[in-house]
């Protein structure tokens, strides 16, 4: 009986395959700050912004007394914030309300009218623009989105109602709109940003429709979507795993350019029509707006907070978007 | 050609109607606002004696809406589509006449801030765009941003807090500032109509011309890399001929769709402007009546506006193809 003998057998060792090496995150954004530098520094600035408004978060369930919070928990104050929202001073020498003061050290910005911390109050009211335009344009992606790829992804009937939908919807002018939209929301019964919120959120809706629509017009016509649903993936599994990871990009674009457009949307509706507006809390517009009818030429400081806080923000907003934008989609590239 | 143009006017009337629909139905969603507020103006008229709830339905039966819900649907359509935008709340004076009254400050605020915004984006994008990549197309394209991403009302006020306190009484402030005067008609007194819009025209100017800028700069680019055009450069053509002849000329084509586009955002920028600057026009008498919840008007006004916006794009549109050999519209 002839033994299997064991053959040596040359074991060479693995060649490693000169791959090129994956950057790494910190790689990337170095690379971003290199080619996009007015990129990066608007989203630093969108980043100093969301994080002005960060607060410890207080748990509040079931407790019966407060009124009706939607998620049960309650944000602290935000943490930049060094006074409360309302908190009046007085000054020492007086005794009375400090005005209009001019900066100091405990009053960074001044004060306003009501002798109310300024740079606190734009921290506050950081909160609640960040927290309208979030909502807003959560609500006009999500529907936006929905729409889009339904009326892009199964065309026919359903495609020629919903586009003359959005014919309509679309040739509406936006801030009109939204202000007529604005006075018929029951402000009066249930004061809540979220209803506000839903209005900016209504009028963004065309926008984000047309843009998906086409992303999705162009893609169902690709070979690995034709290709997937050659191997029996049904129409919602096409859609989920062929179709939406190509549009994440441009819903991207349109998340980060719509915050700043919504904040200064409300900015301006705040400025222009204050009543149509909750008033609760600290807002940017609704400090522009008190500071021009205080006269902004006998005490600026107000208005050079709130208006520079608006502006900044909206700022930051457009060159994150720009740079995103030419990072993201060349396709959509304006110049 | 007129085949396309009879099927898009159809098919506008009946966007027309789904627009005409829809600002029906945004009342009726949710009338109690706007009826609890003009009740509670009644009982103050009256001067608190009043039963409310007879006022309520008093402001109920002013909208029209105590009867049944189809009848309101054709009563409002059949008002629409005679052009009877019904009376305002407070002064009590037909709608549509005073949408007609106040247009012509709107158009002409709206037409010198497109002048204003194209006089300075064809020659700032054209040179951006031919000098690509050198300090000057830096500069430019900064304070292109810059005049995008600062918010307009900022730059409205900045500008005329900033004239009253260094230029106050002189010619500047003239020109720059708001004034209490109430509207004059350009025929009437020319340099006094001017001096009223052009403030607002220049800002408002300044943010459009931006938008129109860019996307200048980034089709000028794309044109100059023709073949065409290398054989204008290959002919020996001077510079300025190629650029405007040959360049500008294709460059400017898709532009003209971004100026119509930007016509709905100047109307809404427009409200912004006459609003700070105290131009008596459409935008003004907006934010006036929405101060008042004064729904009747608020609800005709957007209801014109965008009838005219649907018609606007059909012409943008028209022109497109006109414009554009190449485009076929099938």
């Amino acid at each position: 009986m002839q033994q299997e003998q064991a053959v040596p057998v040359v074991v060479t060792p693995a060649v490693e395959a000169p791959l090129r090496k994956r950057a790494n995150a910190g790689q990337n954004v170095l690379k971003f700050v290199k080619r996009k530098p007015l990129g990066a520094l608007g989203f630093a600035m969108i980043i100093f912004l969301f994080a002005m408004t960060l607060g410890t978060p207080k748990l509040e369930f079931g407790v019966p007394e407060l009124p009706h919070r939607p998620f049960g928990f309650e944000l602290g104050a935000p943490w930049m914030a060094r006074y409360g929202e309302e908190e009046q001073f007085k000054s020492i020498a007086s005794g009375r309300l400090a005005q209009h003061t001019d900066p100091t050290i405990d009053n960074w910005l001044g004060t306003d009218g009501s002798g109310r911390d300024n740079w606190s109050r734009i921290v506050w009211g950081a909160r609640r623009s960040l927290f309208l335009a979030v909502w807003a344009l959560g609500i006009a992606t999500a529907v936006g989105t929905f729409i889009g790829v339904m009326t892009g992804y199964f065309r026919g009937w359903l495609d020629t109602i919903g586009q003359r939908l959005m014919d309509a919807l679309q040739s509406f002018p936006p801030l009109l709109t939204l202000i007529l939209i604005l006075t018929i929301a029951p402000f009066t019964s249930s004061p809540s940003l979220v209803v506000a919120a839903f209005a900016l959120g209504f009028v963004g809706i065309p926008q984000v429709q047309r843009i998906v629509r086409g992303v999705v017009l162009s893609t169902r016509e690709q070979q690995y979507v034709e290709a997937a649903r050659v191997i029996g993936a049904t129409d919602a599994r096409t859609m989920r795993y062929y179709i939406l990871p190509n549009i994440m990009a441009s819903i991207i674009i349109i998340f980060s350019t719509g915050l700043g457009v919504v904040i200064l949307a409300e900015a301006a509706i705040a400025f222009l029509v204050p009543n149509v507006l909750p008033s609760e809390g600290a807002s940017w517009g609704l400090m522009l707006d008190q500071a021009d009818n205080e006269g902004i030429k006998d005490h600026p400081w107000p208005a050079i907070a709130s208006a520079g806080a608006i502006a900044l923000a909206v700022l930051g907003f457009n060159l994150a978007g720009d740079a995103l934008r030419d990072v993201l989609d060349p396709r959509l590239r304006t110049g | 050609m007129q085949q396309y143009i009879i099927r898009r006017s159809l098919l506008n009337v009946f966007v027309l109607f789904l627009v005409a629909t829809m600002v029906f139905g945004a009342l009726r969603i949710d009338s109690s606002t706007i009826v609890n507020n003009r009740a509670s103006s009644c009982v103050q008229d009256v001067g608190g004696n009043s039963d409310p709830e007879l006022c309520r339905r008093v402001a109920k039966s002013e909208l029209g809406l105590e009867k049944s819900f189809p009848r309101q649907y054709l009563d409002f359509m059949t008002d629409t589509v005679q052009l009877d935008l019904g009376n305002s709340f407070y002064t009590k004076t037909s709608v549509l006449d005073d949408i007609k009254q106040r247009a012509i400050p709107s158009i002409e605020l709206g037409l010198l801030q497109l002048v204003v915004a194209l006089t300075i984006a064809l020659p700032v994008g054209v040179i951006s765009a031919i000098r690509q990549d050198t300090w000057i197309d830096y500069i430019l394209r900064f304070v292109a941003i810059f005049a995008l991403g600062i918010p307009v009302f900022v730059i409205a006020i900045a500008v005329i807090t900033l004239t009253s306190q260094y230029f106050e009484g002189t010619f500047v402030a003239d020109w720059l500032g708001p004034h209490n005067t109430g509207w004059v008609e350009l025929w009437e007194d020319p340099i006094q109509n001017l001096k009223l819009v052009t403030g607002a025209a220049l800002v408002g100017g300044l943010g459009t011309g931006a938008v129109i800028m860019r996307f200048l700069r980034s089709q000028m680019l794309e044109v100059m890399r023709q073949d065409y055009v290398r054989t204008a450069w290959a002919k020996g053509l001077r510079e300025r001929v190629v650029i405007i002849r040959h360049a500008l000329k294709n460059a400017l084509i898709p532009v003209l769709t971004v100026v119509g586009l930007l016509l709905g955002s100047i109307v809404s920028g427009n409200v912004i402007l006459e609003t700070i600057y105290n131009i008596e026009g459409i935008g003004f008498y907006v934010t006036f009546s929405a101060a008042q919840f004064d729904f009747p008007v608020m609800q005709g006004i957007v209801l014109v506006v965008a009838m005219l916006l649907v018609f606007v794009n059909l012409l943008v549109d028209i022109a497109y193809g006109w414009l554009d050999p190449r485009i076929r519209y099938s």
